[in-house]
């Protein structure tokens, strides 16, 4: 009865959340997204141009932390849960957010990112996704041997090296932690983002 | 009045976006609200938006009140005939 109040985003940030939780216990989340469910706003906005009565599940449903609020209430689960938005490293705040969360003694931390293009009229926003997407982890503070670290420098700006694949950069995260590569590096204006795999 | 409750049975499905219930799956007489249908507060808001928008009903405030109307489709169905503006 909960899955009628999602609309696409919620659906698909919900199914990467189920499935990457599988039968693991109850652990923290952080809900990460750009831009959210940004749809239900502008209708809702619409709706108040017109002066007609706003439809008060897509009210209920239009603050950012309402999808992972609704995987907490469908499942009965009481744990920390947190819903960031940080422009081009919303990937990265969510990181910061879980790491935070496993120095404080989480055993594991999930973090789910979601996000879909933007309806009009804010298609001209910067970076909006190039098609609706989903995915989550599960992390757990490293054994010393190997894992992943994420730091933060001083951007000098982004090197001019043209992309050489066809892959949107909402991806490059994703692709990083699944290829196995030794590196990504992310600069966001004065910042630079390094992502390091230790094998 | 039957021609009501099913056009009624058929506002709750759209409205609240109930997927995978026929208007034939609901008990006009069974409860809407937590047993029954299994609905919250939020779908009573919605469903009261739909009827004032569909019959031009006005619900006063007074939950005790509302409470019976929203009591099943038959209850609702016997509402809005009683105060339909359209």
């Amino acid at each position: 009865m909960m899955r009628r109040r999602v609309d696409r985003l919620g659906r698909i940030a919900l199914q990467a959340a189920y499935r990457c939780q599988g039968s693991a216990p109850p652990c923290p989340v952080v809900f990460a997204s750009r831009y959210g469910d940004v749809g239900r706003s502008v209708d809702l906005l619409d709706q108040l141009a017109r002066s007609t009565p706003l439809s008060p599940t897509s009210f209920s449903m239009s603050v950012h932390n309402a999808i992972g609020a609704l995987y907490s209430i469908a499942r009965g689960d009481t744990s920390a849960y947190s819903a960031v938005a940080a422009g081009a490293e919303t990937v990265e705040a969510a990181f910061v957010e879980a790491c935070g969360l496993l120095s404080e003694g989480a055993p594991e931390v999930m973090v789910v990112v979601y996000d879909e293009p933007l309806p009009p009229p804010f298609q001209h926003f910067p970076a909006p996704a190039t098609v609706p997407h989903a995915w989550a982890c599960r992390l757990r503070a490293s054994d010393g041997a190997s894992g992943y670290s994420l730091t933060c420098h001083a951007s000098t700006g982004a090197p001019d090296t043209p992309a050489e694949d066809a892959l949107p950069e909402e991806f490059a995260v994703l692709r990083f932690l699944v290829s196995g590569a030794e590196r990504f590096e992310h600069h966001v204006g004065p910042r630079l983002w390094r992502w390091q795999h230790h094998a | 009045m039957q021609a009501l409750e099913q056009e009624i049975k058929k506002l709750v499905i759209e409205t609240l976006n109930l997927e995978d219930i026929q208007p034939d799956d609901i008990d006009p007489a069974a409860p809407l609200f937590v047993e029954g249908l299994g609905l919250d507060s939020i779908d009573a808001l919605e469903l009261g938006l739909a009827l004032q928008k569909t019959y031009g009903v006005v619900l006063a405030s007074d939950s005790k009140e509302n409470r019976r109307h929203f009591a099943s489709v038959r209850a609702l169905a016997g509402f809005v005939s009683a105060h339909r503006k359209s």
